[in-house]
């Protein structure tokens, strides 16, 4: 058992954070007040190939696996977690078109995708279910060699740029929930505007409308009735990107307590001299030490673990403790700053807002939980 | 035409912690310093104007070998290393005969380039000492360098005036940070860094005596101990008062 980092791991950890620093602090506060992410931003994180580190050469990836992606993202949410939203939006999509489909699909897909020229999306959520596959209404209805696919789908990422979204639909011949990729602005496909969340400025979620939406049956991910399985997986992928997010922001909070710690003084010491701000920055250090190497090993386990049920377990149990201590890291870097800490002139009430929303995204943390369960109490 | 980069491996200045004045440098990562890597982007950008190769040169303990990979992600096309686990403790001028041996043994070399001094002791010393020794012309404190055939025009920042000089090829360059900003490596290129040629020179190979005898011992390094003055002000009559005082001998000295 290792845990020194390689030299090629550090250094995709350092071109992340540079880049961060450099290119994306500077914007944060048009980020936040527009919640929206420039243009050039995405164009620098794909000159820096930060779009493709976990997938294959073979599709226009970088090869650094999921080890190297977690290290980049964790730099990149230090600084904006909505920029490493995009990112790991953009994975989820790509990595289930990678996993699931087709040559013709990935040649199609892949490159562009990693290059940033196209963001991809992934559409389970709808107005009347959450988690549960049942409920999805969206149908895709055989006509000939094409489908035409009706429905509303609810907050979703990137579906403002163009690209692939991956669309979860009720098949009409067989009634079973199945994937299909559909081309963001096609005709027929709308968006709303981006809901008004409390954090994770600049990743904008917004309702997808797909009204008549045409595509080829070669659109199809996967086979028909497979989509439960394709979401699975995808979410479970997903929670690396989410993990990692959040570790960011828990990495964030913990630098600026300490920091403000250091600097304020009362009657004339810092008050990082009192034993009850030493108790509030030990706590964070452990948290922040808890979640990150959970987040690491998850990005290892992502490499190399071939069941899906084992690794869905490992994404869930991460994902929902990285989360929480992310409020938890937040909400005590908000104390260490007292009054400060509620104004906006300081980060940590951005890290704040952002972290509680974690919990409630990408399968909310009592799901986790029963997934996590679920593999223990099978028996 | 080769363009030989000269790069020193130092601890990560991000990490070093003081204890009792002195730096805790165990366990420290090394890295390569700020102004060699402005130094390094300058070297690239030249090997695209002039289809040349840059080679990464360094002289360093066992570490080198992983801490050039920096280097290579960032553009080098080839690494030369002269690893011996005493070169960290050595004076300039032993590492200066040292890196001239080693660019001796390459070909066709076009210029050499240096930081102006390392990001730890920031001597400054070792590129002139490298041009003696190879007989090459030096220019100190570049901040643009143009390249022909034959000829280097270099661009000298100077404290209140440029100066531009050229030089006969193959000449030894010492760059200032402005020259160009550190490049930062795309992921691809920082796992395909691996796989660049990486040759390991050890000092019998390269025929250097190392003196058994030490030019230089260093008998403390200790970080300066800074007090705030602690200065309780309770009218602004009073600030302006103190602000007049203790502006007033630094305006005198200028």
């Amino acid at each position: 058992m290792d845990f020194t980092l390689s030299k090629e791991q550090l250094l995709i950890r350092n071109t992340a954070r540079d880049f961060a620093e450099k290119y994306i602090e500077p914007l944060v506060r048009r980020i936040e007040d527009e919640n929206d992410v420039p243009r050039q931003i995405i164009d620098r994180m794909a000159e820096l190939e930060l779009f493709g580190i976990q997938f294959a050469e073979e599709w226009g990836g970088s090869d650094g696996g999921y080890d190297g992606y977690v290290l980049a993202m964790e730099q990149i949410a230090r600084v904006s977690s909505g920029v490493s939203m995009i990112l790991s939006v953009n994975g989820l999509g790509l990595g289930a078109i990678c996993t699931y489909g087709t040559k013709e699909q990935k040649e199609k897909y892949m490159e562009p995708g990693l290059t940033g020229e196209l963001l991809a999306s992934f559409a389970f959520t709808e107005p009347g279910t959450g988690s549960d596959p049942r409920q999805i209404t969206t149908m895709a209805i055989r006509e000939g060699d094409s489908y035409v696919i009706n429905g509303t789908k609810r907050f979703i990422s990137n579906a403002n740029f163009h690209g692939p979204i991956v669309v979860f639909a009720r098949e009409s011949e067989s009634d079973e929930v199945t994937a299909f990729i559909v081309d963001k602005f096609c005709a027929g496909y709308s968006i709303s505007e981006a809901w008004d969340k409390i954090g994770l400025k600049g990743n904008r979620i917004v309702d997808v409308y797909l009204k008549n939406v045409r595509i080829p049956a070669e659109n199809m991910l996967g086979k028909v009735g497979r989509g439960f399985n394709i979401l699975l997986s995808g979410i479970a992928y997903g929670k690396i990107g989410i993990s990692s997010t959040y570790l960011g922001i828990t990495l964030r909070a913990y630098e600026e307590a300490v920091k403000y710690a250091m600097e304020k003084k009362h009657r004339g010491q810092s008050i990082a001299k009192f034993q009850a701000m030493q108790l509030r920055v030990g706590e964070l250090a452990i948290k922040l030490e808890a979640a990150r190497w959970l987040t690491y090993r998850l990005g290892c386990l992502a490499n190399n673990v071939k069941d899906p049920m084992t690794f869905a377990r490992e994404a869930a149990l991460t994902k929902s403790f990285v989360c929480e201590n992310a409020v938890d890291v937040t909400r005590v870097a908000v104390d260490i700053h007292g009054s400060y800490g509620v104004m906006s002139d300081y980060k940590v009430q951005s890290l704040y807002r952002d972290a509680i929303i974690g919990p409630q995204i990408e399968g909310v943390g009592d799901m986790q939980k029963m997934i996590v369960a679920g593999t223990i109490l099978r028996e | 035409m080769n363009i030989i980069v000269a790069m020193k491996q130092v601890p990560d200045l991000h990490h070093i912690r003081i204890r009792n004045r002195e730096p805790v440098l165990d366990d420290i990562p090394m890295v390569l310093g700020d102004i060699d890597k402005s130094a390094l982007a300058a070297a690239v950008e030249l090997k695209e104007t002039t289809q040349g190769r840059v080679i990464i040169m360094s002289a360093g303990n066992r570490k080198i070998r992983d801490t050039v990979k920096e280097a290579l992600a960032a553009g080098g096309d080839e690494a030369i290393l002269i690893e011996d686990d005493d070169l960290a403790d050595e004076d300039s001028s032993v590492i200066a005969g040292v890196l001239a041996a080693a660019i001796q043994r390459i070909g066709d070399v076009g210029i050499v380039v240096f930081g102006e001094g390392s990001a730890d002791n920031y001597s400054g010393r070792v590129f002139s000492a490298v041009a003696a020794i190879l007989g090459y012309p030096q220019v100190g404190y570049a901040k643009r360098i143009e390249l022909n055939d034959s000829l280097a025009r270099v661009t000298r920042s100077l404290e209140d005036s440029d100066e531009i000089i050229e030089v006969p090829l193959p000449a030894v360059i010492s760059v200032v940070s402005e020259i160009k900003e550190p490049r930062i490596p795309s992921v691809k290129n920082i796992l395909k860094a691996r796989k660049k040629p990486t040759a390991v020179y050890h000092l019998n190979e390269l025929c250097v005596e190392v003196p058994a005898e030490k030019n230089i011992t260093t008998i403390s390094n200790l970080a300066p101990v800074s007090r705030r003055k602690g200065i309780v002000i309770t009218s602004v009559d009073e600030l302006a008062k103190i602000l007049k005082n203790d502006r007033k001998p630094d305006r005198q000295a200028q």
